[in-house]
C-alpha cells in the first residue's frame, strides 16, 4: 500500500499549494531561461554560431575588440599556417534605407571564409529583422562616410551583434567607411587554446562572449535570477516538508513503534516529492513551451526543449535535496517520545 | 514467553543520576494478562517498554523466546517489534490519512505478512468483526469517537498475530463503561488468539480482567 499517495489524496489542498507554488517557481524560470538564452543570441549570436575555436586580438588592445588591429604581416602570417583562418571586422554603426531613416546596423566584413558571408563591393546582406521591419532584397541603402550605394543583396536568419542585426558589408567597402585597411579579429576553427601567436591575445568563443559590452552584465544578472529562483524552490521543498514532518512527528513516532523503517518514512517523503514536482514540471513545461510558440516576436525568447529538461532535472535534484535535509529530523524522532506524547 | 532478568535503568541528567527500575525480574506466558500497577513513577511504563523493546535496560537482561534483545542489534529488535509484537496505548494513534481498514493493511505490510490479497480481506473483516467495529471499516480517523479509536488500535495491534501484546494504559483516555468494553476485547483476544499480554494501568477496576497483578513502587516489585 503506497501511504505517500494515500496522504496526498487525504489532504489536496495542502499539496496542491506547493505544487502550484513549484508550478510558478519553475515557470518562471522556464520564461527566464528563455530570455536569458533569446537575450544571449540578439546580443552575439554571430560569435555564438561560429564553430569552437580561437580569437585573436592584438594584445594592446586588452581585451576591447574594437580598440583591436591586427598587423597584416601577422595576418598572413597566420593564413599561411592555418588555410581555415578567417580574418574579419565588426564595427557599430547606421544605415540610412532609401526613405532617409537611419537603422542601427552591425557592420561585419571579413577575409574569404565559409563563415561568413561573401558580400561584392557595392552590396549588402542583412539579418532577416530587417527585412521583418519593411526592407526588401534590390533596396539602395547608404551610409554618411560611404560614397556609394549599398544594394541589398539578401537576408540571413538570425545574425545579431550586441542587439543590432549584422550587416554583411565587402572589405573595399569597409576599408573606405571606416578608413582602415587592418582587420579588428583573427578566427582559426577547431583550435585549442595552446595555439599562440606573437603579440595576440587568444579567446575561446565563451571568453569572447565576455569582451562583449553588456554581454557579460545581461547573462549574469539573468543567470543570477534562475539560480537563485532554483534555490528557493529547494527551500520551499525543505521548509514544506519540515513543517509536514514537525506536524507528524508524533506519527512517525509511532510508526517506528510498531516496527515501520526510518528509510520507508523517507521513502513516503521522496514519493510525495517525486509527485508533486513532477505533476508541476509537466505543467510548467507544458506552458513554458506554448509561450515559446505565442510569445511576441519583438521578445527576444528562446526556450529549448533540451534547456527544460535540464533545469527540470536541476529542480527535482535540488527538491529531493531540500527534502531529505528536511526529513533528518524523521530519523532523530524517537518512539517512545510520541507514545508519551498524546494523540497525533 | 518472555521473561526480565535484573532489569535495571538508570537516567542520567547532568550530574544527577536517577535509578527508574532497580532490577526487576518476571516472566510473562502464553494466554495470560499480567498487569502491572502502582503509583505515577513506579517505573511501570519504562518496565513495559524496555520489555517491548523501545528502549534499552540499563542493565540486565529481556529474553523474549529464549533470546537476549538487550544484545540485539536496534534493526533486529525492530524487526521482533514489527512482527511479533502488538501495541496499544493511551491514545490510539492512528494514522490520519488512512482508513480503518488501510490501518490494518498498513500493519500487515510493517509485519512483511505473507497473506495473499484475498486472504488479507478475510481477515481484516474477522479481525474487524472481532473487535465489532466491521461497520465503520471505510471511515477515517476524525469521524470515529475515542472508544471505536481504541479498538481500532486493538484491531491494529493483533492483525498480524503478535506473539506479545503490549497496552500501555488503554483505557486511560475513555469512560468506565467503554474502559470495560475494551478491557474485555484484550482479555478475549489474549485467550482466544493465546497471546501473551503485558498491560499497564493505574485503574484498580481493570484488575479483575487481568490474570497476575504486579504491583510496583520506586522501581521495585511488591
Amino acid at each position: 500500500m503506497n501511504i505517500a499517495l494515500k496522504e496526498i489524496v487525504k489532504n489536496k489542498v495542502r499539496f496542491s499549494i506547493l505544487g502550484s507554488i513549484i508550478l510558478l517557481v519553475s515557470l518562471l524560470t522556464f520564461i527566464i531561461s528563455g530570455l536569458a538564452n533569446g537575450l544571449s543570441q540578439d546580443n552575439a549570436s554571430l560569435i555564438k554560431d561560429l564553430p569552437s575555436g580561437q580569437l585573436y586580438m592584438n594584445k594592446e588592445a586588452e581585451g576591447t575588440y574594437n580598440l583591436s588591429r591586427i598587423d597584416p604581416d601577422i595576418q598572413e602570417k597566420i593564413n599561411s599556417q592555418q588555410k581555415e583562418a578567417v580574418a574579419f571586422s565588426i564595427q557599430m554603426g547606421f544605415l540610412n534605407d532609401e526613405s532617409g531613416k537611419q537603422r542601427s546596423v552591425a557592420f561585419v566584413t571579413s577575409t574569404e571564409s565559409k563563415l561568413f558571408q561573401k558580400v561584392k563591393p557595392g552590396e549588402i546582406v542583412l539579418d532577416r529583422s530587417l527585412e521583418e521591419e519593411g526592407i526588401k532584397v534590390g533596396d539602395t541603402l547608404t551610409h554618411d562616410q560611404f560614397s556609394g550605394k549599398l544594394v541589398v543583396k539578401s537576408f540571413v536568419d538570425q545574425k545579431k551583434f550586441s542587439h543590432a542585426p549584422v550587416a554583411y558589408i565587402s572589405m573595399e567597402n569597409y576599408k573606405e567607411i571606416y578608413r582602415t585597411e587592418d582587420m579588428q579579429l583573427v578566427f582559426v576553427p577547431t583550435a585549442e587554446s595552446s595555439l599562440l601567436f606573437k603579440d595576440l591575445q587568444s579567446f575561446s568563443n565563451r571568453d569572447f562572449l565576455k569582451t562583449i559590452p553588456s554581454y557579460s552584465a545581461e547573462q549574469t544578472s539573468l543567470n543570477m535570477i534562475i539560480w537563485f529562483l532554483v534555490v528557493i524552490s529547494g527551500m520551499l521543498f525543505g521548509i514544506f516538508f519540515y513543517m509536514m514532518n514537525v506536524q507528524k512527528i508524533g506519527l512517525f513516532g509511532i510508526l517506528k513503534a510498531i516496527g515501520l523503517k526510518t528509510s520507508d518514512l523517507f521513502k513516503m517523503m521522496w514519493t510525495q516529492m517525486l509527485f508533486i514536482t513532477l505533476s508541476a514540471l509537466a505543467l510548467s513545461i507544458t506552458f513554458s513551451q506554448l509561450f515559446t510558440s505565442l510569445a511576441p516576436k519583438d521578445i527576444p525568447f528562446i526556450l529549448t526543449i533540451e534547456t527544460t529538461l535540464q533545469l527540470a532535472a536541476v529542480f527535482l535534484i535540488i527538491g529531493f535535496i531540500g527534502a531529505t535535509l528536511s526529513g533528518i529530523q524523521m530519523k532523530r524522532v524517537e518512539p517512545l517520545q510520541a507514545i508519551q506524547q498524546g494523540e497525533v | 514467553m518472555l521473561t526480565m532478568d535484573n532489569v535495571r535503568k538508570t537516567y542520567v541528567v547532568g550530574d544527577v543520576k536517577e535509578e527508574i527500575l532497580k532490577g526487576i525480574s518476571m516472566s510473562l506466558h502464553e494466554g495470560e494478562i499480567t498487569a502491572l500497577v502502582g503509583p505515577s513513577g513506579s517505573g511501570k511504563s519504562t518496565l513495559l517498554t524496555i520489555a517491548a523493546g523501545l528502549q534499552r535496560a540499563s542493565d540486565g537482561h529481556v529474553l523474549f523466546e529464549g533470546e537476549n534483545m538487550t544484545t540485539m542489534r536496534p534493526e533486529q529488535v525492530r524487526n521482533i517489534r514489527a512482527s511479533k509484537f502488538g501495541f496499544v496505548f493511551q491514545f490510539a494513534h492512528l494514522v490520519p490519512f488512512l482508513t480503518v481498514e488501510e490501518q490494518l493493511i498498513l500493519m500487515l505490510d510493517v509485519s512483511a505478512s505473507k497473506m495473499k490479497k484475498n486472504e488479507t480481506k478475510q481477515e481484516i473483516n474477522k479481525v474487524l468483526q472481532l473487535v465489532g467495529i466491521e461497520h465503520r471499516k471505510d471511515a477515517y480517523p476524525s469521524s470515529l469517537s475515542g472508544g471505536e479509536k481504541q479498538r481500532v488500535a486493538i484491531a491494529r495491534a493483533i492483525i498480524h498475530k503478535p506473539k506479545v501484546l503490549f497496552a500501555d494504559e488503554p483505557t486511560a483516555s475513555l469512560d468506565s463503561k467503554k474502559s470495560n468494553e475494551v478491557m474485555s476485547l484484550i482479555r478475549d483476544l489474549t485467550k482466544t488468539l493465546k497471546m501473551t499480554t503485558l498491560i499497564v494501568t493505574h485503574d484498580e477496576d481493570m484488575l479483575r480482567y487481568a490474570d497476575h497483578i504486579i504491583k510496583m513502587s520506586d522501581g521495585k516489585i511488591l
